[in-house]
């Protein structure tokens, strides 16, 4: 190890004197592995266009404390936890890049966050929600001190959602995904009813992705009289489950994740969409956007136009883009405005401004960080929304809930 | 291109060449960055993983769509009994083993019992099966959140016997037992065991005739299979230090057996072309960006097309199967068969045989005997129960009436590789050879029944068991040259005119130093030189003192070798005798008016 | 007793899908012994070409009848340039694994020009809410449109095989193709036919699913088409009605299982029903024995 260091060290110094100037100090640099092609390529695609986005508007105004941004490393890793921890590794023995952005998806994510805590340099979370990739000892024990998180954590959710479901039922189906994702959102979120409601009866029943029938599953439920199916998944199975309740004529009130606000359900389910009930930010009804969300907005129009990141609804695509190219974009500019408060790219400086961040504007949400606190969203930046059809199309409309 | 191919298959199988390379990388590791010291770690666990393909797919020929499910296996057990029990890296790399070993084992119970498209079927439920259960047992396996926190060495938390094991002496682990594991592999597949391996690929009636039990042999095969599965999956576990349900779904599968096909079926070289190819890939595919997931398509679907033999058909010389050690050793000695101790009583009895399919009666109370050291002729029209009676007395068909004895034992019922064990073999109509073996391979897996030495001595090549290969190789030599086949001992039969085959099986039967040998047609399509020359086999055979059951249209050929004749007709016996009688005989003139060509020629 | 009704009819609506996908799989085995595993993507490609184009403005049943065109084409390509050539080489199964590939290509170029999200798929047919009422328990139309579509596939198919010239060339090229070709019988177009058959099922199979979930991704198919293999098998590979029976009676154990028993392990019930079949009767639940000549 100590011939490689010298090794390094030595060829750094020859490129020093040759190259004159130290080229290498000149930009801020950093590197993401994510899935940008293959089945979920949804997700990696959008935080990438959002991590350019943010790169250009750094750029455009001068670069970061005079450094201009770099994205040095951008590999695809398919979503294949596999290649995210042979690309993440790659990316960390890259020892220029300062800052990471976390793969698409809980099962990568997972796979490499205790390789990137190992290694210290800062991590910015923008999709996958489970809580224990930045609280692996669990929610009340410290975060890891270089991961940071702007998703809706599963936990979260779950108290929003506990919130709700607590106050108006007793009996309670419980649907979800059988995915990490999917499991321990309804872990937490059984855990959270019951906290609020010791009577409270769960049915919980699972599904595998892409199932094309839940009939078995809604029969437990209306087995056990279930007022009401609260489901955690994505919008497409959200889509086959509605229609399945209306096969089986089964008219209960329906609550759902975030996953319910995106395209594929309310195209998959159509008219059926109507009195869907579901949480998401707040500010994807915001109207009109808050200036960052604008800001964002206008910068991608302008640089990818309305296409499918941007979402059906032309007047509003934030509700689209939040979970991809938004959370891509805030998490860049982030880590950027941390490395310009903290005028360092030592990990320990940006991670101590990081945890120093207080309202930074963000296109989904002002983000917060404290020492103790590393994800950004809270129960309160949650709404809950009610589809509606209003002039011909469905809408959301934030309830009081 | 021949003489690449050599060169290369030279520098690939030369002992030293890859000994400096192991000892290159084992030293260099120390200047290696940490990604390439991972993704060579991972290079070698798909190398594993892939010669655990090639053992099951490849040479023994059974297809698996689940092998996820025994790399899973190893991984979860090796992970768990670490990260929940406590145990360290020398217990639980063997019991990951063990553990997918068994796993093998109980697979092959019911997978033994399909083949082909059934197989591919039963493996890849599975593999459906591993992952549900993984999916579904949170407790134990974290289902579908996964298991952190595996000790890994590239977070510096594994520890061996006190030590903290970096990634660069992690990789120095791995790959030293992978290359240990390799060796032992190869020296296993050229040994018996791998013969046996491709004998069942190829025909599992075949391998049957010449005492190779299959469901055993399978077993055997599943079992390693399971076990080598079972390594790369521990080592992958503690590579990755985080094992969730996805890492061992389908497409991990899909991609092992893409491997493996890629690499070239049965080659263990290709194996590990084909590993680097695919460990490096994803990351040069990176430069097709948006298409790559096109581009590994187009590579799946074409390849087998633009490569038929995989890499190693196209850049190596197809391996071989036998001991190069034993095949120095022997040089050109030749060891002729042993003689038979002559007895003067039946050694094979035929009473009463009834074979009935459905409401056709084959073969209706026929008796016949064989005494050593005579040849009978067994003949008759087309359909008139020769071929079944032979598939009788060799353990194919379960006669519906009657009892076969052979040396007073009743082997009636028995499985068709304990009767060949017991020292009686046959032919087929249709030579069922190794079409990619040589000719010496071919004859040499005539005399698996004689092998004693066990598949640890086979593997680690001790002494012993090159001297035994060494002798039976011998006694090839004697064989090939009595055959007229030394010219073309080094030569695949796949590339052989098809005297030679006809020849080769005869010869193959033979080399199991039998006591009773049954001759299906085995004249057919020879020219009148191979005809002699399987004469001088079969009189061989004759004065080594075996019995001989010869069926033969060919009078001319008959009349000169056999002491007796017996003439079936509608499954009945309608003559036994000597050849002058039956000639004479009205009963078979009558059988024979259709056919008289075949009585007179 | 309403629930096990209700499991059942929904058993038998599942069940006509996998039966669907079974019997398109079955039509390739007949000619060539040999079952396209990126039958899947076909699937997909069927749905999500139509949704697309439907979303583009073009007429139901034309984008369909478009989408259709292409997957013949698709599987024609299929057959003469990896399916052939792989049964040429030899060795047991390099057809799986190159049809796979074609597979892996569909899905990537499926991604590449419509994106990898779903795409809503609309109501063709019948919508989610209409029903007729059996027994008091609904069942719904775009199920039963599936389930009387495969009878229908299964009795035209029985038919064609029994009662045609292109039948009974069919079971010749089905029982040896050598020799049928040696009699004169026309064995290419036959097995060309047989794939685009199978393909224009597997699309129709497709959208009708679509339909029913109301999208379409994709790597929307792979799972069905598994479920699929496993209804050939347990009905017998090389029967349709035995696809039928098979995918119908998958159908049915995996809902009831998951009524009663429990939906996680409704999946891994079905698998390993597969397996105790494939041991203790290879020729499917329903199949005849084929007769291995020695």
């Amino acid at each position: 190890m100590r011939h490689a260091r010298l090794l390094g060290f030595v060829a750094a110094s020859a490129l020093a004197l040759t190259a004159g100037a130290a080229r290498a100090e000149d930009t801020v640099k950093i590197g993401f592995t994510t899935a940008l092609t293959g089945p979920f390529n949804e997700f990696g695609e959008g935080v990438h266009r959002g991590v350019v986005l943010a790169m250009e508007k750094w750029n455009a105004a001068g670069g970061i404390n005079g450094h201009k941004v770099e994205l040095a490393e951008l590999l695809d890793d398919q979503l294949i936890p596999d290649r995210s921890v042979q690309n993440l590794r790659r990316i960390l023995d890259n020892k220029d890049i300062v800052a990471i952005l976390a793969p698409s998806g809980s099962g990568p994510t997972l796979a490499v966050v205790d390789m990137v805590q190992a290694d210290g340099r800062p991590m910015c979370n923008p999709q996958a929600q489970t809580p224990s990739i930045v609280y692996p000892n669990g929610l009340d024990k410290p975060p890891r001190p270089n991961v940071f998180s702007i998703t809706i954590q599963n936990n979260v959710e779950a108290e929003k959602m506990a919130d709700v479901l607590a106050k108006k039922f007793t009996k309670i189906g419980l649907l979800h995904e059988s995915t990490g994702y999917g499991v321990t959102g309804a872990k937490l979120l059984k855990e959270e009813i019951l906290k609020r409601n010791k009577n409270a009866k769960i049915t919980q029943e699972s599904y595998n992705q892409r199932d094309q029938d839940m009939t078995a599953q809604l029969v437990r439920m209306q087995r056990a009289g279930d007022e009401v199916l609260m489901v955690i998944g994505l919008g497409a199975d959200m889509a086959v489950n509605r229609k399945n309740m209306s096969r089986l004529n089964m008219n209960i009130p329906r609550y759902g994740s975030a996953g319910t606000v995106t395209q594929p359900f309310i195209e998959g389910a159509g008219d059926l969409a109507e009195g869907q009930r579901a949480v998401n930010f707040l500010f994807a009804s915001a109207d009109p956007m808050r200036p960052a969300t604008k800001e964002f907005a206008d910068a991608y129009k302008a640089k990818y136009g309305v296409d499918r990141w941007w979402g059906p609804d032309a007047s509003r695509p934030q509700a689209s883009m939040a979970g991809t190219v938004a959370s891509g974009y805030d998490c860049a500019n982030l880590l950027f405005d941390a490395i310009r408060r903290a005028n360092s790219t030592k990990p320990a400086d940006i991670d101590k401004a990081m945890e120093a961040t207080n309202k930074y504007p963000g296109a989904i949400i002002d983000q917060t960080f404290t020492p103790a606190k590393h994800n950004s969203v809270g129960p309160d930046d949650l709404v809950l929304y009610e589809f509606v059809k209003k002039d011909g199309r469905m809408q959301l409309v934030p309830t009081q809930e | 291109m021949t003489g690449v191919r050599r060169l290369l298959t030279a520098l690939v199988t030369n002992p030293v060449a890859i000994g400096l390379l192991v000892v290159a990388l084992f030293a260099g590791a120390g200047w290696m960055s940490g990604g390439t010291l991972q993704i060579l770690t991972f290079l070698l666990v798909n190398i594993l993983l892939a010669q655990s393909m090639n053992l099951l797919t490849g040479v023994a020929g059974q297809i698996s769509l689940g092998h996820a499910g025994f790399f899973g296996m190893g991984a979860y057990a090796s992970g768990i009994l670490m990260k929940s029990y406590g145990l360290g890296f020398v217990a639980t790399v063997p019991a990951a083993v063990a553990v997918a070993a068994l796993t093998g084992l109980l697979v092959s119970f019911p997978a033994g019992r399909v083949r082909e498209f059934y197989l591919a079927m039963m493996t890849l439920a599975f593999g459906l099966i591993f992952r549900e259960v993984v999916r579904e047992w949170n407790d134990v396996t974290g289902g579908a959140m996964g298991l952190s926190g595996v000790p890994s060495p590239m977070l510096r938390t594994l520890v061996i016997f006190d030590l903290k094991i970096d990634a660069a002496w992690y990789f120095r682990i791995v790959l030293i037992i992978t290359a240990a594991v390799m060796w032992l592999l190869h020296n296993f597949i050229q040994s018996r065991f791998g013969r046996a391996f491709y004998a069942i690929h190829v025909s599992e009636v075949a391998a049957g005739s010449i005492g190779i039990p299959r469901a055993a042999t399978k077993r055997l095969a599943y079992v390693l299979s399971g076990a080598l599965a079972g390594l790369a999956g521990a080592f992958y576990a503690h590579l990755v230090g985080y094992l969730g349900p996805e890492s061992f779904d389908l497409p991990r599968s899909v991609e092992v057996l893409v491997t493996t096909v890629v690499g070239g079926l049965g080659s263990m070289a290709g194996q590990v072309l084909s590993a680097v190819l695919f460990t490096f890939l994803p990351e040069k595919l990176q430069v097709f960006a948006q298409y790559q997931f096109i581009v590994y398509g187009i590579i799946l679907a074409f390849s087998l097309i633009v490569i038929p033999r995989g890499l190693a058909g196209l850049l190596l010389l197809p391996p071989r199967f036998v001991k190069r050690a034993a095949l120095r050793r022997v040089g050109d000695a030749a060891e002729p068969i042993r003689a038979v101790q002559a007895t003067s009583e039946p050694g094979l009895r035929v009473e009463r045989v009834t074979m009935r399919f459905g409401g056709l009666t084959a073969v209706d109370d026929v008796s016949l005997s064989l005494q050593p050291g005579r040849i009978t002729a067994l003949i008759g029209p087309n359909g008139s129960g020769k071929s079944t009676l032979i598939n009788v007395i060799s353990g194919i068909y379960q006669p519906s009436s009657g009892v076969v004895r052979f040396f007073g034992r009743a082997i009636t019922g028995m499985a068709d590789h304990r009767i060949a064990a017991s020292g009686l073999v046959r032919t087929f109509q249709d030579p069922r050879l190794v079409p990619s073996f040589t000719v010496r391979e071919n004859l040499l897996l005539g005399a698996h029944r004689l092998f004693r030495r066990n598949g640890l001595a086979a593997a680690l090549n001790l002494p012993g068991a090159i001297r035994e290969e060494g002798r039976h190789l011998a006694t090839v030599e004697a064989v090939l040259r009595m055959a007229g086949l030394a010219e073309v001992a080094d030569r695949t039969i796949e590339s052989l005119p098809y005297g030679y085959r006809r020849l080769v099986e005869v010869g193959r039967a033979l080399l199991a130093e039998p006591r009773a040998i049954l001759l299906d047609e085995p004249a057919a399509g020879l020219t009148e030189a191979e005809m002699a020359l399987l004469a001088r086999l079969i009189r061989a055979m004759k004065q080594a003192g075996l019995m001989v059951l010869l069926i033969e249209h060919h009078m001319d050929f008959v009349a000169e070798l056999v002491d007796d004749v017996v003439v079936l007709d509608s499954g009945r016996v309608i003559y036994h005798g000597d050849v002058q009688g039956m000639r004479r005989d009205p009963q078979v003139i009558a059988a024979y008016l259709g056919e008289t060509e075949d009585v007179d020629a | 007793m309403e629930d096990a009704l209700t499991l059942i009819l929904a058993g038998i609506s599942v069940g006509s899908v996998y039966a669907l996908i079974a019997i398109g799989l079955n039509l390739t085995y007949w000619t060539t012994r040999t079952m396209n595993f990126g039958q899947g993507s076909v699937m997909m490609l069927g749905a999500m070409m139509t949704a697309v184009l439907v979303a583009g403005g073009v007429i139901d049943a034309l984008a369909a009848l478009a989408s259709l065109v292409v997957i013949a084409a698709i599987m024609v390509f299929t057959e003469v340039f990896t399916v052939r050539p792989a049964l040429k080489i030899g060795g047991s199964m390099g057809w799986a694994v190159s049809t796979l590939g074609v597979g892996i290509i569909l899905q990537g170029v499926a991604a590449k020009y419509f994106g990898s999200q779903a795409v809503a798929f609309p109501d063709m047919v019948f919508s989610a809410q209409d029903y007729v009422e059996v027994f008091g328990v609904r069942f719904a139309l775009q199920y039963l449109a599936i389930l009387v579509l495969s009878v229908a596939l299964v009795a035209l198919l029985e038919l064609l095989l029994r009662r045609t010239v292109w039948g009974r060339a069919m079971r010749a090229v089905s029982m040896d193709a050598d020799l049928a070709a040696v009699a004169g019988i026309p064995v290419r177009p036959i097995v060309l036919g047989s794939y685009i058959a199978s393909g224009l099922l597997a699309g129709i199979a497709g959208m009708l699913i679509a339909q029913t979930g109301g999208t379409v991704d994709p790597a929307f198919g792979f799972d069905l088409m598994i479920f699929g293999f496993v209804a050939a098998v347990l009905g017998g590979i090389g029967s349709s009605s035995g696809a039928l029976l098979g995918g119908l009676v998958l159908g049915v154990i995996e809902k009831l299982v998951g009524g009663y028993v429990s939906t996680a392990a409704a999946h891994g019930i079905a698998f390993a029903l597969l397996v105790v079949v494939l041991v203790a009767r290879p020729q499917g639940l329903f199949g005849q024995r084929e007769v291995v000549k020695v």
